[in-house]
């Protein structure tokens, strides 16, 4: 685990000093300005955070594949000498990109708090938006990781494929049918109320990490053969 | 580490880049590969390195720790030199301290504190050999190691190759540079069609002998290197001229 950890500590240490890491937040940014440039009405502050959580997805993709995508080619293969294995390396880079997310997940979630909200939300608003912080910076982890650079090679054909997706995920979400892909809108239709959020947290739970989880076994297995 | 009916392709109907491969690399090996350009020297290392899987076959008895030298070093990276190799040391569970003797060894204590995208080609190359130093190999593969050198580091690289070979380390070389040429205990790897050729380890001739250079046409070589071996001779194909 320590190598494990040592790489990805490299690799979000690489990310920081790019000028990568000034995209994600510059999207964050815009998105806490859409949402909270008028204050929301007493009330609504759960929906807000669904509303922030789906549009934050791309963003967290974003910073997920220009995070694995900062490390030249072949120092990648370097550190997975380094490391030990390959598997090693691959677990770190999506170590590194989460850790990126949750930075932006908790300003995503604070900024709100300091300039959004009318006033201080109670416990169960919070934490329902927390869980939908992590539903959304999951998806985007394992967005931007299909997308990222050993899996799509042209950058052109990764941003228009990642953003494609994104909208993509939120048509198909539209439907009835809620388990067809990860559900965004559901989110957004259940966080209407705490109540209502925790009723249906179970089943979007499940369908989203499933998902996921899904997603990031597909980049896993592809970075088998693309290192 | 034994490499059993080796093949390799980038894609499923792409052609063949290495087929059937056998070698078998004891410990305190040196081995240097050589081949035309395109012939699968670099994929034979990565393959060596366990950073790509064989399409088909296998690798088996790859000692634990690998020290991996790119052809070219990868600068595009905002870090120092003490940094970046600090970083390399912590990811392999080793103090920080190895760096300095290997910075001093490869005369590059002077360049420390230097940005990676401010160092000379040949600057960058010792950065990559001193990462894949630094925790003493079981496996060490060279990329060139060679190209852009100083004459100082040159005429250092045959000795640290031989300390890790006599550490019980494994060594391949892929060397269009001819670094090692003349270097007694070296097995050379011929990669031809896709296939790799190992012809034994120039041993150095001891007193009382001597070493003859036939030059055939290399259809030859074989019937006239087996013919040798049949009369007697200590004789060994050396490879295809470049």
């Amino acid at each position: 685990m320590r190598p494990t950890m040592s790489l990805a500590r490299f690799k979000f240490a690489g990310y920081l000093r790019s000028h990568r890491v000034i995209q994600p937040f510059v999207g964050l940014l815009g998105v806490m300005i859409i949402l909270y440039s008028m204050r929301v009405p007493l009330g609504q502050e759960l929906s807000s955070y669904a509303d922030s959580a789906a549009l934050l997805v791309p963003v967290f993709a974003w910073a997920a594949r220009g995070l694995l995508d900062t490390e030249p080619d072949v120092q990648r293969l370097i550190s997975s000498t380094a490391a030990g294995r390959p598997g090693r390396e691959v677990a770190a880079g999506l170590i590194a990109a989460a850790a990126v997310n949750i930075v932006l997940a908790a300003l995503a979630l604070a900024i709100p708090l300091i300039i959004g909200f009318t006033a201080m939300p109670g416990a169960p608003v919070l934490l329902g938006g927390l869980v939908l912080q992590v539903f959304s910076l999951l998806t985007g982890t394992a967005l931007g990781a299909l997308a990222s650079r050993p899996i799509l090679r042209d950058p052109a054909t990764s941003a228009l494929t990642m953003l494609g997706a994104y909208a993509a995920i939120l048509l198909v979400s539209l439907v009835p049918i809620t388990w067809l892909t990860v559900p965004v809108i559901a989110w957004m239709r259940a966080a209407h109320t705490p109540a209502s959020l925790n009723q249906s947290l179970a089943g979007l739970s499940a369908i989203t990490v499933f998902w996921c989880a899904a997603a990031l076994l597909a980049y896993t297995y592809l970075r088998r053969t693309r290192p | 580490m034994r490499l059993a009916n080796l093949s390799f392709r980038y894609a499923r109907r792409a052609p063949w880049v290495l087929h059937d491969v056998d070698l078998d690399l004891p410990p305190g090996t040196i081995a240097e590969v050589t081949g035309r350009n395109g012939a699968g020297k670099s994929t034979l290392l990565r393959l060596l390195a366990g950073t790509a899987r064989p399409t088909r076959g296998s690798i088996t008895a790859r000692p634990p720790v690998v020290g991996y030298a790119p052809e070219i070093f990868p600068v595009a990276q905002p870090f120092t030199v003490t940094a970046y190799l600090s970083h390399m040391a912590a990811v392999r569970g080793i103090p920080a301290t190895t760096i300095g003797p290997w910075a001093e060894r490869l005369g590059m204590t002077s360049l420390l504190d230097v940005p990676l995208g401010d160092l000379s080609k040949g600057s960058a190359h010792k950065v990559g050999l001193a990462q894949a130093l630094l925790a003493p190999p079981g496996l060490l593969i060279l990329d060139e190691p060679f190209s852009g050198l100083d004459e100082q580091t040159r005429a250092e690289l045959p000795a640290l190759v031989d300390e890790v070979a006599a550490a019980g380390g494994i060594v391949v070389v892929s060397d269009h540079q001819n670094g090692l040429a003349g270097h007694p205990g070296v097995t050379h790897l011929t990669l031809e069609n896709g296939t790799a050729h190992a012809s034994g380890a120039t041993r150095p001739a001891t007193s009382g002998q001597s070493i003859i250079e036939i030059l055939v046409d290399t259809g030859d070589a074989e019937a006239v290197t087996q013919k040798l071996q049949a009369e007697g001779y200590d004789a060994r194909l050396q490879g295809e001229a470049p």
